[in-house]
């Protein structure tokens, strides 16, 4: 991406402690402030948006609502015809809006893309809102009849670590407490006033049972509603938006690179296919080893922070070695010496990721992308990694199917 | 303080608060001693922090006992002793007796009332036991709700006021609100205004008209009726009488107890603890409310009026500026009500700036509070929703409301406005 590069000016984050459903709000309330907030932080004048970008997850199934990007028009007269589009790839949904949004802009037909992430999903009970979320997966051979799918595909991700390397849930335990406890610092994060410690994350009782397998409460994501705005925009722009702001261009963050990977749909098939490979899911690696490439990144030993998609602690169990920060089925050396700690070599989610600061499934990709434009930034505030110049995001969908690797820095 | 709380005894195990204060602290690591009339009391009031926290192992840091077995040994090792035991000065001056003469040295002693003056509840205390005095006023549920409201008496020692200030800040991570000592402290001397003159019209409007127009729209999570039936009408009425007794404002002569309420406590309805007060669930789960005219529980009148209705729309719709430009250029006797009310609430609150909370704060001791502690939108935010201070001096004049000094526009009106959403709910 060396040629027309994509700047990130900065957006807005909703709190995703907050109950939209029980505040009876619309899902368009959600998608209007995040509007508001991001052109509140920017200072960037609605009229200079050439296309809002609007993802999503699953709005006709929790809210009985389609076509949510035609919302955005009336959030400011200015934006009365221009063009949007709604993007829905599961819980990749926001990464790949904003893939698109950088290709529209390396092609030079916009120059000044808003990009909103949205879901509203406590309109939904636990079981009900489990089965909508399988649409994610192949819903009729994975999902149907079982109660919480993606506890259960993921649950069967750490038996295979389990099977192929060994895998002691205290690690997993330990992921959980980690995002838990940075997401204390962030004043976003759903759960930042929740009680949470190693020993709740590892007992089994009344208020941590076990989803499925080996995935218990404290394993998991939240449900959440929430939405985030980011402004996504050429080098032409930023270049006058650094004017304007008295900022330098070589400070606004910038994508470096990134990677994209599909793999099947269906769980099993993609731990069969892998089953003579090193890595357990080839595609993720693949996505992280291409957003490396195209940034000129030799390794993550070159990174300073990496948002991940902890859906599940077994996702970000994997994560670590696919982003290389361990051998192949080594992750738990990356949680025993401290390394993914604020403090450590190379913390991992200092947001406090998709377990501690929430998991709005359409929004979580430009969650991410917003948490990285921040830490390189150095605007994070309470969850700043000192001195972040690159971060990585990996926004997942499905059971790792669709894969979206992001490399944004300074 | 040379070293941090490491152990503290809660008495008052039995209560709301007292037990979910003990979660909170339990949840840091710090030992509690859990303490009640009986050891069955405080063993329920350790169910209640449990389910608080949403884990069983935060019991491992809770001892729970009666004040016959265990007090003694609480005491002996208490660095912080918090007395939140039944809202009545007797019971108190009762219990402070035996406190006085056996804390630790170092120790600190704490009440969590906001209503009974302190310098009483201190009086025939020995010069030690008073310089250890104050009061941490927390807000229920202290999981959900932040704001903590501090201050002391003259007697108290500055150390032991500044150490727990900080205390409170940054290991339970409260929002400190530095408050005179004055009865209901900054928070309830405001709501409780605003109560009293709900409660006040209810007689003409009744029950459901009145949590119909004011609300959760207006700002607020829960309406205020309601709110009173889960504060309780007998502590509701112990508190209107504490702070007609004790202070002496502009609108002194608002806070009133109707004569309805009295009677409803004397026949047992005292909200949410003896399922009715204000509402009542009818034998088919049906939602009753009280009629102060026949003493009876009335079927639902389904109230609906049109500009609640179009606010309450522009709400759901996130359009929350918009909402308060309805309420304002309706011209009803209901939106009359609701502009009053609003224009009260901004009223006393401006005024009661460095009266209730230091001057230096500004309106943002009190803004915090409400918010914090309540759950209702800040005085400051209602002022920028209603058109900033230009247009709210001329309303406050309209509603014959003092206009204080204070009024000014808020710094930052698009960013308040902006996080103002969770607080304006579309019901």
């Amino acid at each position: 991406m060396s040629e027309n590069r994509v700047y990130i000016l900065g957006g807005y984050q909703t709190d995703f402690a907050r109950n939209w459903a029980r505040e009876n709000k619309h899902i368009s309330a959600m998608m209007r402030e995040a509007y508001q907030g991001g052109i509140y932080n920017t200072n960037i004048e609605p009229q200079q948006i050439n296309a809002v970008f609007v993802s999503n997850f699953a709005a006709e199934l929790y809210c009985r609502q389609g076509h949510l990007s035609a919302f955005t028009v009336d959030f400011d007269k200015s934006l009365a015809g221009i063009p949007t589009i709604r993007f829905e790839n599961a819980c990749a949904s926001g990464a790949v809006a904003a893939l698109s949004a950088a290709a529209y802009i390396q092609a030079g037909l916009y120059d000044l893309i808003c990009l909103i992430g949205v879901e509203l999903m406590k309109t939904a009970d636990a079981v009900e809102g489990g089965n909508f979320l399988g649409t994610a997966a192949w819903y009729e051979k994975e999902c149907k009849g079982i109660q919480f799918p993606f506890p259960t595909l993921f649950g069967k991700l750490g038996d295979e670590y389990d099977k192929r390397y060994g895998l002691d849930d205290k690690y997993l335990a330990r992921i959980a407490d980690i995002n838990y406890c940075n997401a204390k610092k962030n004043p976003n994060a759903q759960t930042r006033s929740w009680f949470m410690n190693l020993e709740h994350a590892q007992a089994i009782g009344k208020y941590n049972t076990v989803v499925s397998g080996r995935i218990k409460v404290t394993d998991c994501s939240q449900i959440t509603d929430g939405a985030v705005c980011l402004f996504l925009a050429s080098q032409k722009f930023a270049d006058t938006y650094a004017r304007k702001t008295g900022a330098k261009l070589k400070d606004i963050p910038v994508i470096l690179g990134w990677g994209h990977t599909t793999a099947s749909m269906e769980f099993a098939k993609k731990i069969s296919d892998s089953q003579d490979n090193e890595y357990v899911l080839p595609q993720t690696r693949k996505a992280i080893l291409d957003a490396y490439e195209r940034s000129g990144i030799a390794d993550c030993r070159q990174l300073d922070v990496i948002e991940t998609h902890d859906c599940f602690t077994t996702s970000e169990y994997m994560a670590i070695d696919h982003f290389g920060l361990t051998e192949p089925g080594q992750s738990w050396k990356a949680i025993e010496d401290g390394t993914i700690e604020m403090e450590g070599k190379l913390p991992i989610n200092p947001s406090g990721g998709l377990i501690g600061c929430g998991h709005p499934v359409g929004a979580t990709g430009v969650r991410q992308l917003l948490d990285a434009y921040k830490q390189v930034a150095n605007r994070a505030g309470d969850y700043q990694v000192a001195g972040a110049k690159k971060a990585a995001t990996l926004n997942i969908g499905g059971t790792a199917t669709t894969n979206v690797c992001f490399i944004v820095g300074v | 303080m040379e070293k941090d709380i490491k152990n503290v005894a809660i008495l008052g195990a039995g209560g709301t608060v007292g037990s979910l204060v003990a979660g909170i602290i339990a949840q840091e690591g710090i030992n509690v001693y859990l303490l009640s009339r009986t050891k069955q009391r405080a063993q329920k009031g350790l169910s209640r922090a449990i389910e608080q926290a949403r884990s069983e192992v935060i019991s491992r840091n809770i001892i729970c006992g009666d004040y016959e077995s265990l007090l003694k040994e609480a005491l002996t090792k208490a660095d912080w002793v918090i007395e939140a035991v039944t809202e009545k000065a007797e019971i108190k001056h009762q219990m402070y007796e035996r406190l006085d003469g056996s804390l630790k040295p170092q120790a600190i002693i704490s009440t969590t009332t906001s209503s009974l003056p302190l310098d009483e509840l201190v009086s025939g205390r020995s010069d030690d036991f008073k310089k250890k005095f104050l009061s941490t006023h927390f807000y229920n549920p202290p999981a959900r709700m932040p704001a903590c409201e501090i201050t002391g008496t003259h007697f108290t020692q500055p150390q032991i006021y500044n150490y727990m200030k900080d205390f409170l800040n940054r290991r339970l991570r409260r929002d400190i609100i530095e408050v005179e000592n004055i009865a209901g402290f900054a928070g309830n001397r405001i709501a409780f205004l605003l109560f009293s003159e709900i409660t006040d019209l209810v007689s003409s409007y009744g029950v459901e008209m009145m949590d119909y127009l004011i609300g959760p729209y207006t700002g607020r999570l829960m309406s205020p009726l309601a709110t009173i039936d889960l504060i309780g009408l007998d502590i509701y009425a112990a508190i209107i009488d504490s702070i007609r007794k004790n202070t002496k404002d502009e609108m002194h002569d608002s806070f009133i107890l109707p004569d309805y309420i009295t009677k409803m406590i004397e026949k047992g309805l005292l909200g949410n603890k003896t399922r009715s007060g204000f509402y009542k669930k009818g034998e088919d789960g049906r939602m009753m409310f009280f009629d102060p005219s026949s003493f009876q529980y009335i079927d639902s009148r389904e109230p609906n009026v049109d500009f609640v209705e179009q606010a309450k729309h522009l709400i759901h719709i996130g359009m929350y500026r918009e909402a308060f430009d309805v309420i304002k250029s309706a011209d009803c006797k209901e939106a009359q009500i609701v502009m009053n009310i609003l224009c009260t609430y901004i009223s006393y609150s401006y005024s009661r700036i460095g009266e209730v909370t230091r001057l230096e704060y500004g309106i943002d001791g009190i803004d915090r509070v409400m918010s914090g502690g309540y759950h209702w939108a800040p005085p400051s935010l209602i002022l920028t929703m209603l058109g900033g201070s230009k247009v709210v001096r001329e309303l406050l004049k309209q509603h014959s409301l003092a206009v204080p000094d204070w009024l000014e526009d808020v710094q930052d009106a698009a960013g308040a406005i902006l996080k103002s959403g969770k607080f304006f709910v579309a019901h």
